[in-house]
């Protein structure tokens, strides 16, 4: 009863596979439990080779997703294509995917090294190979030496690189994370979020990445696909995720934003020009997709905000309104303030603190200004609009 | 008899009453094994490393003692009388009858359903010296009666209490060998250990031992687990009378038994479940006991099982009436055990239970409560009764039986390991 | 704020004792009645064992080793008889239960409670009445075999009752229940991620089994054979209803030698080693097949 997975070609598994070669192709799919939409009509192309994070809040239908790719769910509707072979209706066992658990899953009745050559073993690897491919995963996660031990002996940090290593050790054409990191305390976290990334620049498989922590996403993708209800609302490289949101909810789930609302009026010098709703005329990166008089919000990273006493102008070529400073907390290398802009709106900045306290104190008037081309555009209604922002960070519907 | 019985919970004793009628056998409505208590296990750790009682003859017992007025009697399921009062209560018209005559007020109980747990259960407190609560109790001609005679536990009788029973009782039961002199007990009821078969799948007439060794009965047979019974019962069928038999004939009688075992001629060493066996078909030919075929019989509604005592001999068993030491009212006891003796009573009795009994004369009074009953179901009963051989043997079959072989405790132990090494295999 | 502090103390200081004293506490009742319910009566078992007498003249305590040579001769036979019915019934048990209690364990959904109860169901009713009813069922003309041999589909001298296949049967049916149920918790307590990592690792539903679940249920299987193992080699009940000549267990004769012969050292000899017996077993399947490691590992 033995199916032999189809192997993947050896020149598929390097690194310098061409970077426009989808290995993952998700079309059209959705998943429905009862009545509930987990994921709803999605598409996505996952490049051969890339480190590829799906970021949302829970029950955003990223962990579906994976499970559907990994094969222990069946898409309600749509086609999975793994390396262009439709795998839709393949089970888990047959696909050339292995998946690192967010619980880990090790066997707690089998040693490290049992672990680890487990999916060899199940696909008839010979004794010496076993041996050899093994040791190497090991070596490969930095735990030479442990094969003999219980998974009930290792330490989270311990258990997660024997699941790593579990995994990768098959040299599957793609490997699933699903919240891997989720268990550790911060510390390891970020020491594992580095060595992820180190490993799978060594191995050179393709990584889908589900986490609901955007820093981490940011830190180790390629590419990030933020999810809300079923959907992709934006797909792009960490930086354009960050940079240019194109929904609120993007906005707002990745890091924090200070959003106003405003009506584009048409270009000037080869910027855009917004009224905000207190009266202040703001220059924004043009042309945005919005016609003159179309209501919009405009939004700024708090690390971009730069801040001047009352009294001192901002460079002219800033956008800049006024405040009054609320709040000024010290977190350790900045200080993070809260103003209030006038009309009920909140702005928040951080400031490096580079040593001589705070920029003023309570009640103060400020400056608050920033180079219009931090400044990004959201559709007034903040509905998700899928709007891919360049050429190679979505899939074009055909 | 050491039968390992237990009366299912639901299978209560009214309740089988009812359902066949006035003619029920005790051991037949205890039909069925039971579970074994292993309390006897611990209580028997009591008793380890016990000297002869004090205690010897109890003689002075009849010159001290004075009637009280109360009488505790235990005995076992179904084996008395019984009806109905108004208020639904069961009553005993015997019983009752006896305390209008005596004054003497009976607290009836049934305790007793299996000698052996029986037997455990008061051994550690006649050892301790403590009364077991009862004046009267009514044990099975075995090694447990025997050894309770042994220990002097049991109040030695005075033959000048009993005229009935000297003037009334049979000779046969006077003159039981494991009690000569009826010093200690006097019969409640007997019955008899023969061979039972079908005769719808036997058409030829049994009569003898060894037709229980007969080929073409193979896997078909069935013998008692009991080592008293199948071992006299063998020793008769060689041609041995018991009581003269030594330890070498025993292991014969044994080595006939493992022939019979080792052919595949016998199925089965059953226990009570025997009768169970013979009436599904299991069995085709069993040892058994004479009121189970009787009653066998009335329950299917036919007459397919035929009881015989073998040309060779059978065995005839007792219940026995005995006075534990310690009892509180053995002036009341030895009244009752007199009054029994009485034919009426007798006949009372043996109209309900349908044993032998022990009073010959009995047969004239139910044969004239038939003539003087109105309705033809009560009239046939009794007519039955006073016409059964298992109530009012012939004395041709009373000729022919014979008492188990009386062991002391260490005849007993070789006997049980001579036939336990066949049986219990 | 420093009489606060005292304040909160001394309780602390008074309970010091009380909570060294605890774990004995503790485990006292357990001790006590191991001590009065186990152990004494096994030392009266083994010194009993080693008396001489009858019951009328009494037993004395003579280092009689008598009982042993003399029982070990003569009921070799009926040790075996436990031994191997008891071995086998414990096998069919084993047969019987794990895939009924993996099917309830992986399949039955959220009806898994009242599967279980279906299947206990019967055992709520004495099993002495039980065994009975087989009796009546598996009868030589009953009503499983006699229609058969009235079709002639097999002789009319056949049969199931009085024959040793009955005995193990019986006592595998007696005793399932004690296999089903540990077997069952231990698989209903696998982690169910565990069987999606090993599909995960190309091993498909047998390899699953295989590799994953049933190492996984063993502690499980070890306790249920413990449970049934021990109580079947003991039983005699199932024996001397089912069984017939040539079928007698060691708890029969141990039985009968107590109750009906009143040989107390000689049924205390015979159930001494069986007891030693049964003990060695144990530690040697504990050796063998023992869980001690998978434990530690959790």
């Amino acid at each position: 009863m033995q199916v032999e997975k189809t192997a993947a070609p050896a020149a598929g598994r390097q690194h310098s596979a061409s970077a426009t070669d989808a290995v993952v192709v998700l079309d059209h799919v959705s998943k429905r439990f009862g009545g509930v939409v987990a994921v709803d009509d999605l598409s996505l192309d996952v490049m051969r080779g890339e480190f590829f994070s799906m970021l949302g809040p829970s029950g955003c239908g990223k962990t579906t997703t994976l499970r559907m790719i990994g094969g222990f769910d069946a898409p309600s509707e749509g086609v999975v294509r793994l390396d262009g072979r439709d795998v839709t209706d393949l089970p888990a066992y047959r696909r050339d995917v292995n998946t690192v658990f967010q619980s880990y899953g090790l066997f707690p009745h089998l040693n490290v090294f049992d672990n680890v050559a487990f999916g060899l073993r199940r696909r008839h690897v010979g004794g010496a190979e076993v041996n050899r491919r093994v040791q190497e995963a090991l070596e490969l996660v930095s735990l030479a030496g442990y094969g003999k031990r219980r998974p009930g002996q290792l330490s989270g940090g311990q258990q997660q690189r024997v699941a790593l290593a579990r995994s990768l050790v098959n040299h599957p054409q793609v490997l699933l994370l699903d919240e891997p990191l989720g268990a550790l305390d911060l510390k390891l976290r970020k020491q594992m979020q580095l060595e992820l990334k180190r490993i799978q620049g060594e191995v050179g498989i393709t990584f889908i990445f589900v986490t609901h922590d955007q820093e981490e996403a940011m830190t180790i993708s390629d590419r990030i696909a933020v999810m809300n209800h079923g959907r992709i609302e934006q797909l792009g490289r960490p930086e354009d995720v960050y940079e240019r949101p194109a929904t609120q909810f993007v906005a707002e789930f990745l890091g924090a934003s200070n959003l106003l609302d405003g009506v584009y009026r048409g270009t000037l010098d080869g910027w855009g020009s917004v009224e905000l709703a207190g009266g202040d005329s703001i220059r924004i990166p043009a042309p945005p997709s919005a016609l003159v008089g179309d209501k919009l919000k405009v939004g700024i990273r708090p690390e971009k905000l730069h801040l001047y006493p009352d009294g001192r102008e901002a460079p002219s070529d800033h956008n800049s309104i006024a405040a009054i400073l609320r709040n000024a907390v010290f977190v350790g290398v900045s200080y993070q303030y809260f103003f209030d802009a006038g009309g009920g709106r909140q702005l928040s900045a951080f400031d490096r603190n580079a040593g001589g306290g705070p920029i003023a104190g309570p009640g103060e008037k400020v400056r608050v200004a920033w180079k219009p081309e931090h400044t990004f555009v959201i559709p007034a209604d903040g509905m998700a609009q899928p709007t891919p922002t360049n050429h190679q960070t979505g899939r074009q519907d055909k | 008899m050491t039968t390992l019985r237990e009366l299912p919970e639901f299978l209560d004793a009214a309740f089988l009453r009812g359902l066949t009628q006035r003619r029920i056998t005790r051991r037949g409505a205890l039909a069925g094994a039971g579970a074994i208590s292993l309390g006897a296990f611990l209580a028997a750790c009591g008793i380890g490393g016990n000297q002869p009682s004090a205690a010897t003859h109890q003689n002075w017992v009849w010159d001290k003692a004075k009637k009280t007025g109360t009488l505790d009697f235990g005995s076992w399921p179904l084996y008395i009388d019984t009806a109905v009062d108004s208020a639904g209560n069961t009553t005993y018209p015997s019983l009752v009858e006896f305390t209008k005559e005596t004054g003497i007020k009976v607290n009836y109980s049934e305790p007793i359903q299996d000698i052996a747990e029986f037997f455990a259960k008061i051994a550690p407190q006649l050892q301790a010296g403590t009364p077991i609560g009862y004046d009267i109790i009514v044990i099975t001609n075995s090694i447990q009666l025997t050894n309770l005679m042994l220990k002097h536990w049991l109040v030695e009788l005075d033959p000048s209490k009993l005229p009935n029973f000297y003037k009334n009782g049979s000779k046969r039961v006077q003159n039981r060998s494991f009690d000569p002199g009826n010093r200690f007990t006097i019969p409640w009821q007997s019955g008899f250990t023969g061979i039972a078969y079908n005769t719808k799948k036997i058409s030829r007439e049994i009569t003898s031992y060894n037709d229980l060794f007969d080929p073409a009965f193979k896997g078909k047979v069935g013998m008692f687990t009991f080592t008293q019974d199948t071992g006299n019962l063998t020793l008769l069928g060689m041609g041995i009378k018991p009581d003269n038999s030594k330890p070498s004939d025993w292991q014969k009688a044994a080595d006939k038994l493992k022939q019979q075992r080792d052919s595949g001629i016998l199925r089965k060493f059953y226990d009570q479940s025997y009768i169970k066996a013979l009436s599904a078909g299991d069995t085709v030919i069993s040892m058994a006991w004479s009121g189970d075929v009787y009653q066998a019989n009335l329950s299917a509604g036919n007459e397919d099982l035929k009881f015989i005592l073998p040309k060779e001999g059978g065995l005839i068993w007792t219940d026995n009436m005995c006075i534990p030491v310690g009892a509180a009212h053995p002036v009341d006891a030895i009244t009752y055990m007199n009054y029994v003796y009485d034919p009426k009573v007798a006949a009372e009795l043996a109209e309900a239970i349908n044993y032998i009994t022990p009073v010959p004369g009995a047969k004239a009074v139910v044969e004239q409560d038939a003539a003087a009953a109105t309705d033809a179901d009560t009239k046939q009963s009794l007519t039955d009764t006073a016409n059964s051989s298992a109530v009012f043997p012939t004395d041709a079959d009373l000729a022919k039986t014979y008492y188990y072989r009386t062991l002391n405790p260490a005849e007993a132990t070789q006997w049980n390991d001579i036939f336990n090494a066949v049986i219990l295999s | 704020m420093a009489v606060g502090t005292a304040t909160v103390r001394r309780p602390a200081l008074t309970t010091r004792w009380g909570r060294a004293l605890a774990p004995y506490l503790l485990i006292f009742p357990g001790v006590a009645w191991l001590l009065i319910f186990f152990l004494f009566p096994l030392l009266t078992l083994a010194v009993t064992s080693l008396m001489s007498g009858d019951f009328v003249a009494g037993f004395q305590f003579t280092w009689n080793f008598n009982n042993y040579t003399y029982g070990l001769g003569l009921y070799a036979t009926q040790y075996s008889h436990s031994l191997e019915y008891g071995a086998s019934a414990t096998l069919i048990a084993f047969l019987l239960a794990y895939p009924a209690a993996y099917w309830i364990a992986f399949h039955a959904g959220p009806r898994k409670s009242a599967y279980l109860l279906i299947i206990l169901l019967p055992f709520f009713v004495s099993f002495v009445l039980r065994t009975l009813s087989w009796e009546t069922l598996m009868g030589d003309d009953g009503p499983i075999l006699g229609p058969l041999k009235s079709a002639h589909l097999i002789p009319s001298d056949f049969r199931v009752l009085a024959t040793p296949i009955a005995v193990t049967f019986g006592l595998a049916y007696t005793f399932f229940p004690y296999m089903l149920l540990p077997i069952y918790a231990s698989l209903e307590k696998i982690d169910r991620r565990l069987i999606e990592a090993a599909e995960d690792l190309f091993a498909n539903r047998v390899e699953v089994f295989r590799r994953v679940i049933f190492p996984l249920s063993i502690p499980g299987v070890f306790a249920g054979v413990l449970l049934t193992g021990i109580p079947a080699t003991a039983d005699f009940v199932n024996q001397t209803l089912l069984g017939g000549a040539g079928t007698t267990m060691i708890g029969r004769v141990i039985e009968q030698q107590f109750e009906v012969s009143a040989n107390y050292p000689l049924a205390s000899a015979l159930a001494f080693v069986f007891m030693l017996g049964l003990l060695a077993m144990l530690l040697l399947y504990q050796r063998l097949f023992g869980t001690d490691e998978l434990v530690r590992a959790r």
